[in-house]
């Protein structure tokens, strides 16, 4: 006998991405799901948003780690809020671990909520967890072929930060077929090439944060 | 992993629903663009399925090719090698219609 059945295997985490969403609305949280390879440089960036953002938007973290708490103490040591969830094996977050996440962080006090994925580029472009924007990270460590390898990361991605562009010169990361690469997987993909060493770009990032801020709230400061 | 096991949850589901004893086949679909890896799917489908009604079912997977429809001048195309360009006009504002689907179809059950 056969059944129809018909059902989106990820509609379980979808359905609590919009919950969580939801939480973060009410709270005024833009919320960015940043994903990226183990050692882009995740954990650096945020350490240099949170300084960049001081005064301006007030920034929190949930950081997904598979073991250990380390990144969660790194970003602690710049009085940012931090969550640490670590996944065990889990090679990704989930909205479900999200929700989890929650009470252990005061969302009233954020303008600005980054969810640091687990460092892997396959699976967490799957599961969605209740974010406005999802942002990639690649460092020119890496290949630029990597948008044609990966290519549901780059497509659902917002914008795409290339890192470590100060080491561009020590490594054969072709920039202009990395970003052609980008673009042909996904035309809209806003591109900003920064290193968290020497700074460059940092500007134009928060920018960016401040713009879709902005675009979500409007102007006006929050009461 | 996580996928594996959501497949063989909801077909246990679907077919506790129907009274069934056992699951012998689980069809699914999935878009190019979710990047799965047929063989290691079906692998840790097996596994997930071990000691369930779903134990030793076949999975079938069917992949569906990415299909873009251009916002210009509305012509539907495949999209080969992730080009998201129209072959018509060239526009570069494609709608993805098909490519990034996920779910289980249908089950085969005694």
């Amino acid at each position: 006998m056969k059944i129809n059945v018909m059902t989106d295997i990820l509609e379980a985490n979808d359905r609590i991405a919009v919950d969580n969403s939801k939480v973060f609305d009410k709270h005024r949280n833009l919320v960015l799901n940043l994903m990226s390879s183990p050692g882009a440089g995740k954990t650096t960036l945020l350490e240099k948003t949170g300084e960049a953002l001081k005064g301006k938007l007030r920034l929190g973290v949930i950081a997904g780690d598979i073991e250990t708490t380390r990144d969660a103490e790194r970003l602690r040591k710049y009085k940012l809020p931090v969550v640490q969830l670590t996944t065990g094996s889990a090679c990704h977050l989930d909205a479900n671990m999200i929700t989890y996440a929650l009470p252990h962080i005061d969302l009233k006090k954020i303008d600005i909520l980054v969810i640091e994925n687990v460092g892997n580029l396959v699976c967490p472009a799957e599961f969605k967890l209740g974010e406005d924007y999802k942002i990639m990270m690649l460092s020119v460590t890496e290949g630029d072929e990597k948008p044609l390898k990966y290519p549901l990361m780059f497509r659902e991605s917002s914008l795409l930060l290339i890192n470590k562009i100060d080491l561009l010169k020590y490594t054969n990361f072709n920039l202009k077929e990395a970003k052609a690469n980008a673009r042909r997987v996904n035309p809209d993909l806003d591109i900003i090439d920064i290193s968290c060493t020497t700074g460059e770009g940092i500007p134009d990032w928060t920018s960016w944060l401040n713009q879709r801020y902005q675009k979500k709230f409007g102007t006006k400061a929050r009461a | 992993m996580a996928i594996a096991r959501n497949i063989v949850n909801i077909a246990i589901a679907a077919a506790e629903k129907e009274g069934a004893k056992r699951i012998t086949k689980v069809n699914v679909v999935a878009g190019e663009l979710r990047g799965i890896i047929p063989a290691q799917l079906i692998f840790c489908f097996g596994l997930m399925a071990e000691n369930t009604i779903a134990s030793g079912a076949y999975l079938d997977l069917e992949i569906t090719p990415v299909m873009g429809k251009c916002r210009k001048c509305d012509e539907p195309f495949m999209v080969k090698d992730y080009r998201y360009v129209c072959p018509k006009c060239q526009g570069e504002d494609i709608q993805t219609l098909s490519g990034t689907e996920l779910r289980v179809k249908d089950i085969e059950v005694e």
